[in-house]
C-alpha cells in the first residue's frame, strides 16, 4: 500500500481536522450529532462563512482586512435605521420610508462603498492594508455609533426577519444564502478571469504587473466585493438578531481570519480556496459549538482557539518552506 | 447596438423598481403621524389593562390555604399545578389570593401569617420599589408572543408596577397595623426557592384591612 505523500496529507489537513473533531466530539456529547445541533453549527457559521469568502479573496491577493466586523456592524445599522426610522429629507419636506428590499439594498451599497474606499486607500494612496482598513475599522465603529446613538434598532419586522431567522424547505435561509455566495464565488475564483487574475496578483504581484495586468483595479474590485461580503453578513445577523447592535461585529475580523487560515489559504497570498475556508468556518464553528456542549469555560474557550490558529499558521509556514 | 443595450439594461431596471419598490416617498407631516400611532404607549396599555382586565379577573387567583399547604408538603407539585412562567424561563409566578394577620410591617414589607394557626410569616407584602415581572406574568393573562419586541413587553411590567406603587401600596401602608387583617390578592415571582417561597413575596393588587 503507498504511504501518504506529505503534499497528500497537506492539502487534505483542514478536512482531517474537521472529521476527527467530529468523531471525537459524537462521543464525547451525546447532543453533538443531532439534526437541530449540527442545524445550529451550520446557522451559527453562516454569518462567518460570507465574511470568510470576502476575507479569503483579499487574503489570496496578499492583502488583509481588519475593517469587516465594523463594516457587518455599519450596513445592520444603516439598514435597520432606514427600515424603522426611513429617512427624512427636511429641504424637500418628505420622508422615504424604506421597504425591506430598499433597507437590504442600502446596506449592501454602503458594504461597497466602504470596501472600495479601502480598495482605493490601498492602491491609490498606497497605504499598506493592515493600515487602511485598520482605519476604516475605527471609522465605521464611530459612524455605526452616529448613526445609532448607542442605541440598538430593534422591532425590524418578519418581512426583514426572514433573511436571517427564516426557513425556505426546512433550511434556514441564512445558511440558503451562504452556501448561494460560496457557489457563486466558488465559480468566480475557478472559473473566470477575475478569479484567475486574483492568483496571479497574490501569487507574485510583479509578475502581474509584467503581465500587463491591472493589479490595482483587481484590488480594488477584491476589497469592495469584501466590503459587500460583510454587508451580507451584517444583514444577516441583523436580521436573525430582530435588531441592529451598534456593538454588532466586534472581533469578527479575527474569526473571519483564523477560519481562511485554518482553511489552507496562505498569508502570503497566490495559494488558498474558497472551498478551504468553508472548511475552516466548519472547523471554528463545530470547534465553539463542541466547546459549549462540554461545558469548557468561555474563558478557556477563547485560549484554545487561540492555539488552534497558531497551529493553522505554523502548519502553513512550514509548508510554505517545504516547497 | 450599444444605445439599444442601455436603454434595455434602464427599461429592466426601471420595471423592477416599479414590481418591487425600494421605498415610499410620504410628506413628513404625514410620516410623524404614522410613526406617533405605531408607538407603542405601554402606560396607555398598562391603565388599560389594569382597569379593564386585571381587576376584573381577581377572582381567578389561587387561595392562599390551598397554595401555601401545598408549596409546604411538595414545591415541585405546587410549582406544577399552579404556577405559570413566560418561554423557556426558569422563574415562575403564583397568582394567589388570601386574608392574613399582620405580624410586622417594614418600609418594603407587610408580613403576614396567613393559614390557619400560623405563627410564622407565610406572606410579605411588597410594600417599597417594584421591580418584578409578577404582576405582567403572574395573572397569564398577557403572553410574551404577542409582544414581538421584548421592549415594549418589559415596558408593560414597569408601567403596571408604577401603577401598583401609587395606587395600591399607599393604602396598604396606612392601614398595615401589627395585629390588623389583611385581606389581599397579588402575584409572586419565584426566581430562587430557597429565599423566595418563605415567606412568599407578593406583589398587591388589592388589598383591604378587617
Amino acid at each position: 500500500m503507498k504511504p501518504i505523500s506529505k503534499e497528500t496529507f497537506t492539502r487534505f489537513q483542514s478536512l482531517l481536522a474537521l472529521v476527527v473533531m467530529v468523531v471525537a466530539l459524537s462521543f464525547a456529547s451525546e447532543q453533538f450529532l443531532t439534526v437541530p445541533n449540527l442545524r445550529n453549527i451550520l446557522l451559527q457559521i453562516s454569518v462567518n462563512l460570507c465574511l470568510s469568502i470576502g476575507m479569503t479573496l483579499i487574503i489570496l491577493t496578499g492583502g488583509i482586512n481588519l475593517s469587516v466586523g465594523a463594516i457587518l456592524g455599519l450596513s445592520g445599522a444603516v439598514a435597520a435605521g432606514l427600515l424603522k426610522n426611513g429617512l427624512a429629507l427636511k429641504f424637500a419636506g418628505v420622508q422615504m420610508q424604506f421597504t425591506p428590499l430598499g433597507a437590504i439594498f442600502a446596506g449592501i451599497c454602503v458594504g461597497l462603498a466602504l470596501g472600495w474606499f479601502n480598495g482605493m486607500g490601498i492602491t491609490r494612496f498606497k497605504l499598506p492594508p493592515f493600515v487602511a482598513t485598520l482605519g476604516m475599522l475605527s471609522i465605521g465603529r464611530g459612524l455605526t455609533m452616529l448613526w445609532t446613538n448607542g442605541f440598538p434598532v430593534t422591532a425590524l419586522g418578519s418581512k426583514f426577519g426572514f433573511i436571517g431567522a427564516g426557513f425556505w424547505l426546512g433550511v434556514p435561509t441564512a445558511i440558503w444564502i451562504s452556501a448561494a455566495l460560496v457557489a457563486l464565488f466558488y465559480f468566480i475564483s475557478i472559473h473566470t478571469t477575475l478569479g484567475r487574475y486574483i492568483y496571479a496578483v497574490g501569487g507574485s504581484e510583479k509578475a502581474a504587473a509584467f503581465a500587463r495586468l491591472n493589479v490595482n483595479n483587481i484590488k480594488v474590485w477584491v476589497y469592495t466585493l469584501g466590503g459587500g461580503l460583510a454587508a451580507v453578513a451584517g444583514l444577516i445577523l441583523t436580521a436573525r438578531l430582530d435588531a441592529a447592535d451598534p456593538k454588532a461585529g466586534l472581533g469578527y475580523e479575527l474569526d473571519s481570519i483564523a477560519a481562511v487560515v485554518i482553511g489552507g489559504t496562505s498569508l502570503s497570498g497566490g495559494r488558498g480556496s474558497i472551498l478551504g475556508t468553508v472548511l475552516g468556518c466548519l472547523i471554528i464553528g463545530v470547534l465553539n459549538n463542541g466547546l459549549v456542549l462540554m461545558e469548557v469555560s468561555p474563558f478557556w474557550q477563547q485560549v484554545i482557539k487561540g492555539f488552534v490558529i497558531l497551529a493553522a499558521v505554523a502548519m502553513d509556514k512550514l509548508g510554505s518552506k517545504t516547497e | 447596438m450599444r444605445w439599444s443595450g442601455w436603454l434595455i439594461a434602464v427599461a429592466v431596471v426601471a420595471s423592477l423598481c416599479w414590481l418591487f419598490p425600494l421605498f415610499h416617498i410620504v410628506p413628513l407631516e404625514r410620516a410623524a403621524k404614522e410613526k406617533a400611532a405605531a408607538t407603542f404607549d405601554p402606560k396607555a396599555f398598562a391603565e388599560k389593562f389594569w382597569g379593564e382586565q386585571l381587576l376584573t379577573s381577581l377572582d381567578k387567583a389561587v387561595k392562599a390555604e390551598v397554595l401555601l399547604p401545598a408549596i409546604q408538603s411538595n414545591a415541585a407539585e405546587a410549582k406544577r399545578k399552579f404556577s405559570r412562567s413566560v418561554g423557556v424561563s426558569e422563574s415562575y409566578t403564583y397568582f394567589i389570593s388570601g386574608k392574613g394577620r399582620v405580624m410586622a410591617v417594614s418600609d418594603d414589607e407587610v408580613s403576614l401569617a396567613a393559614t390557619e394557626g400560623a405563627t410564622n410569616v407565610e406572606i410579605s407584602l411588597q410594600v417599597g420599589l417594584l421591580f418584578s415581572n409578577a404582576v405582567r406574568d403572574g395573572t397569564g393573562l398577557l403572553s410574551v408572543n404577542d409582544y414581538p419586541n421584548s421592549q415594549d413587553f418589559n415596558a408593560i411590567s414597569e408601567a403596571l408596577n408604577r401603577i401598583i406603587e401609587e395606587r395600591v401600596l399607599p393604602k396598604l401602608r396606612k392601614t398595615a397595623k401589627v395585629g390588623a387583617m389583611i385581606s389581599f390578592v397579588g402575584c409572586a415571582e419565584v426566581n430562587d426557592e430557597f429565599t423566595d417561597l418563605k415567606p412568599l413575596k407578593v406583589i398587591p393588587l388589592k388589598t383591604e384591612a378587617k
